[in-house]
């Protein structure tokens, strides 16, 4: 019914220039065109990656100037110029994020501003090509019905673009670095990466439109590109509704339609915008999409719950881990060596030495658990081993490679998958999606054929589809599949973590205190799925924990830091009965 | 000359994470007001100081209301459109009520301009550092020195564990916003004699401001005002060789490069990375 819905929109919209001969209805009309063209490459970034840019004006004048100066400077037709005008942009866009994207957030929405006031800076100064404050002038204006169709064709198809990336692994990866981006680089993502080509690629839209933009004006100056143009783009998609499809469209339409209507009040157009955005931060957090469906997201989980019982629960647990680790077949080979080796690693914070001079070494396969009383230095060690931190002195050696210093996603991509402490699921995405980032990992295949939703893609897609859902089965998920990370209980989050980390296919698992927060019985559960990965031939698994039973019954050895220093080491019966840690523990000389 | 105005998103920031993304629009509406007491009505400049002062604390004070505190706790990034919001509804009010000419603003330091090897320039110029140095220095010795300073730092450091020990922190980032307002309240008074004053004045200040911020580190008070003199004198420098044009555009680059070198600034301090 929903896409006849859209279909009967996209019929009567193109059908417009046919039951009116009012050339002002056709000209708003292709301004909403342009403006959703913009806010739909805008939703990439700041919908799907969480990061707001606040110079987009610069990308739409790139774009506009870009077609302006083809036409008419250099003669070339508007089929042209326009796609010139989105290489144009994407290709500034590529080099203004990796400069911009070192930093995030407020950072990052001030320098897409000042990007903004350079571009415009630029546009007044560069006469010879820019026509300076005037602008440039007589750009070929085809008739207004064949530009307005080509608007049209060009939204539609953005709009069906940015669909087409949501379904893919890009658009997985995109709100897996939104939702927390230490979690998608421990599962191989690299965050600065994403979050260029999300900036690229919106920027590219923003060109699109520019490029349109200037062939329906016939003429384009600097005044149409400042920072208030910016804002107008990000209210209509905050508007509409970040991170939803069809949002850019909604906002798109209102903020283009609503001040027409208000042309007497000009003046007081600043103070309209600002109410607005005030109004969609307070009241519409989804925007009109997500105001006017509020309960779409519950009834997919319906559908998921019955799509399960469909299928029924006859799954086998075990028979999804046959391939698991396919990873350690190179290197259970050699099962004597060891896999991971710290030497004398130290790192201190100002003037606490978290780590002290500590050495261990990991074997191939088994569990190691590390124990200590708080503050003993655990999770840095964690942190140290998945690239999170560099440890000042000593080394880190993955299969006899040095690892310290490495990139938290680069080690990923080698092999080591990690839990949190505070679990980090993607919030934005569904349980299922949590699980097929993992198991996409950093393999994303083209962005272009995400956004073309070509079949080779989307085959390669389903495959990752298929096993995040037979590994969400194993992992005794089954009936959440479709339901959003962040509704899980507390419990579940925690397995949700560790299917994830197992589905990169990792040859060493380190969990952060797997057990904090859970129940009895669900300890008991966590106790029997460790003890089947390591039956079933699971990765290396390095376990930080502090439920003394849970270590003592699934780990082979077991070793004690206390102050960053490690105070004892080897099988769980010697470290119990191990005086120096009794005495950490309960403070007595023993 | 832009340190005094970054000192404001250094205040906020330091306290609460947040900052006032219109900064800009409090300096404007520093001088407008300062303009409207003074010009307008006739005030002595001491008295109207006092009232722009308090007029923009309680401005600060209302933002901090309005677009800042329900968002504080979400940890969300909506106060960033949220004081836009306000800055661009601020600059639209200023405009019906101010029109959309620039005015001048009279003051016996910019009667005559000092000639100092070719290139000139008013005593109401040098006023701006020193005012910037002696505020710094105060807002410095406040955190440092004072327990009431100190409690909005040990809010910015964990603001649930400063909430335990019984500091006020709605109080605080209040107190925080009408601080920063204040301090744009200023820079808007020495600002007008120099500029003029217009509605429209807020936005480039606000971003050249942040840019300052950016270069000296956000954390850091005294590289605020390093930074801000600097950028001050290379500004002067591109606009006396090269074009004013080019001024916007050099500066800009140049807080591209220092993101690239040292994200948090040449004398800020390195967040640590919490996992």
């Amino acid at each position: 019914m929903v896409p006849a819905l859209w279909a009967g929109l996209a019929v009567l919209a193109a059908a417009l220039p046919l039951l009116t001969g009012n050339t002002y209805y056709i000209y708003v009309a292709s301004s909403v065109g342009l403006l959703t063209t913009v806010t739909a490459g805008l939703n990439i970034l700041v919908g799907f990656t969480g990061q707001i840019s606040l110079g987009h004006a610069g990308f739409y004048a790139i774009g506009a100037y870009a077609a302006g100066v083809a036409s008419v400077r250099l003669g070339l037709s508007p089929w042209l110029g326009v796609p010139l005008a989105v290489l144009v942009a994407a290709a500034v866009g590529a080099v203004v994020a990796g400069a911009a994207l070192r930093v995030t957030g407020p950072y990052l929405a001030m320098v897409t501003i000042a990007f903004g006031i350079i571009v415009e800076g630029i546009l007044v100064e560069w006469v010879a090509v820019t026509g300076g404050p005037g602008g440039i002038f007589n750009i070929p204006k085809p008739p207004l019905a064949q530009a307005y169709w080509v608007i049209l064709a060009v939204a539609a198809l953005s709009l069906i673009l940015v669909a087409n990336l949501r379904r893919s692994a890009w658009g997985r990866a995109l709100l897996a670095v939104k939702g927390s981006d230490i979690a998608a680089e421990a599962l191989g993502l690299s965050a600065y990466y994403v979050r260029i080509v999300a900036f690229t690629v919106s920027a590219g839209f923003a060109g699109a439109a520019g490029g349109l933009f200037a062939h329906l004006n016939g003429y384009i100056s600097p005044d149409s590109f400042g920072l208030q143009t910016s804002i107008l783009f990000l209210l209509a998609l905050l508007f509409g509704g970040e991170g939803r499809v069809a949002g850019p469209l909604f906002g798109s339409v209102v903020l283009t339609v609503l001040p027409e209507f208000l042309t007497t009040l000009t003046d007081y157009r600043l103070i309209l915008y600002g109410g607005l955005l005030l109004v969609s931060i307070y009241w519409l957090p989804q925007g009109l999409v997500g105001a006017l469906a509020p309960r779409r997201g519950a009834a997919r989980g319906r559908r998921g719950e019955q799509e399960q019982k469909n299928r029924g629960a006859g799954i086998p647990a075990e028979r999804a881990r046959d391939d698991a680790p396919r990873r350690n077949g190179a290197g259970a080979q050699d099962a004597d060596k060891a896999l991971l080796t710290v030497e004398g690693a130290s790192l201190a914070f100002g003037g606490v030495a978290a780590l002290a001079n500590v050495s261990m070494e990991i074997p191939v396969s088994g569990i190691r658990a590390v124990i200590g009383p708080n503050g003993a230095g655990k999770t840095t060690l964690l942190n140290a081993l998945s690239g999170f931190y560099t440890p000042d002195t000593g080394s880190i050696r993955l299969n006899g490679m040095s690892v310290a210093g490495r990139t938290p996603y680069a080690i990923a991509r080698l092999g080591v998958s990690r839990t949190f402490q505070t679990t980090q699921v993607f919030g934005g995405l569904t349980v299922l999606e949590n699980i097929a980032v993992g198991v996409a990992g950093p393999r994303l295949g083209s962005v272009l054929a995400a956004l073309a939703g070509t079949p080779w893609a989307r085959r390669a897609d389903e495959t990752v589809l298929r096993r995040a859902r037979s590994l969400l089965d194993a992992g005794g998920l089954g009936e959440w599949v479709s339901r959003p990370a962040d509704a899980l209980p507390a419990g579940l989050r925690r397995r949700l973590e560790i299917v994830r980390a197992l589905a990169t296919a990792p040859r060493l698992l380190l969990l952060d205190e797997p057990a904090a927060g859970l129940s009895p019985a669900e300890i008991a559960e966590l106790d029997a799925y460790l003890s089947r990965l390591k039956a079933t031939g699971g990765p290396s698994v390095l376990l930080v924990e502090h439920h003394m039973d849970l270590v003592m019954a699934v780990s082979e050895h077991i070793t004690v830091l206390d102050y960053g220093r490690v105070i004892a080491s080897g099988t769980p019966e010697a470290v119990r009965a191990n005086p120096a840690v009794i005495e950490a523990y309960l403070g007595a000389a023993a | 000359m832009y340190g005094l105005v970054a000192l404001g998103y250094h205040i906020t920031w330091v306290t609460s994470r947040t900052m006032n993304f219109s900064q800009g629009h409090a300096v404007m509406a520093g001088a407008v007001v300062a303009f409207a007491f003074y010009v307008g009505l006739g005030w002595p400049l001491w008295a109207t100081v006092i009232v722009t002062l308090l007029v923009l604390a309680l401005l600060g004070v209302g933002l901090e209301r309005v677009a800042v505190r329900p968002f504080f706790r979400a940890g969300s990034a909506a106060w960033l459109l949220s004081t836009i919001a306000c800055g661009i509804i601020a600059e639209n009010v200023a405009m019906l009520a101010f029109g959309r000419d620039a005015r001048a603003f009279p003051s016996v330091l910019t009667q005559k301009p000092i000639l100092v090897g070719g290139a000139g320039f008013y005593a109401q110029e040098l006023l701006i550092p020193a005012v910037g140095l002696l505020l710094m220095g105060g807002v410095q010795l406040f955190y440092h020195r004072t327990a009431y300073g100190k409690q909005l730092k040990a809010v910015a450091y964990n603001a649930e564990a400063a909430g335990l020990m019984g500091i006020h922190i709605p109080r605080a980032v209040m107190f925080a916003y009408a601080l920063s307002a204040s301090l744009a309240g200023i820079a808007g008074i020495l600002l007008a004699p120099i500029l003029n004053v217009a509605a429209t004045m807020g936005s480039i200040i606000g971003l050249k401001a942040f840019a300052v911020a950016i270069i000296g580190g956000l954390t850091s008070a005294p590289g605020i005002v390093v930074a801000g003199v600097g950028y001050g004198l290379v500004e002067s420098f591109v606009a006396g060789y090269l074009s004013t044009g080019a001024r916007e555009i050099v500066g800009f680059a140049l807080v591209v490069l220092v993101l690239i070198v040292r994200p948090w600034g040449l004398l800020g301090t390195r967040p640590p990375r919490r996992v």
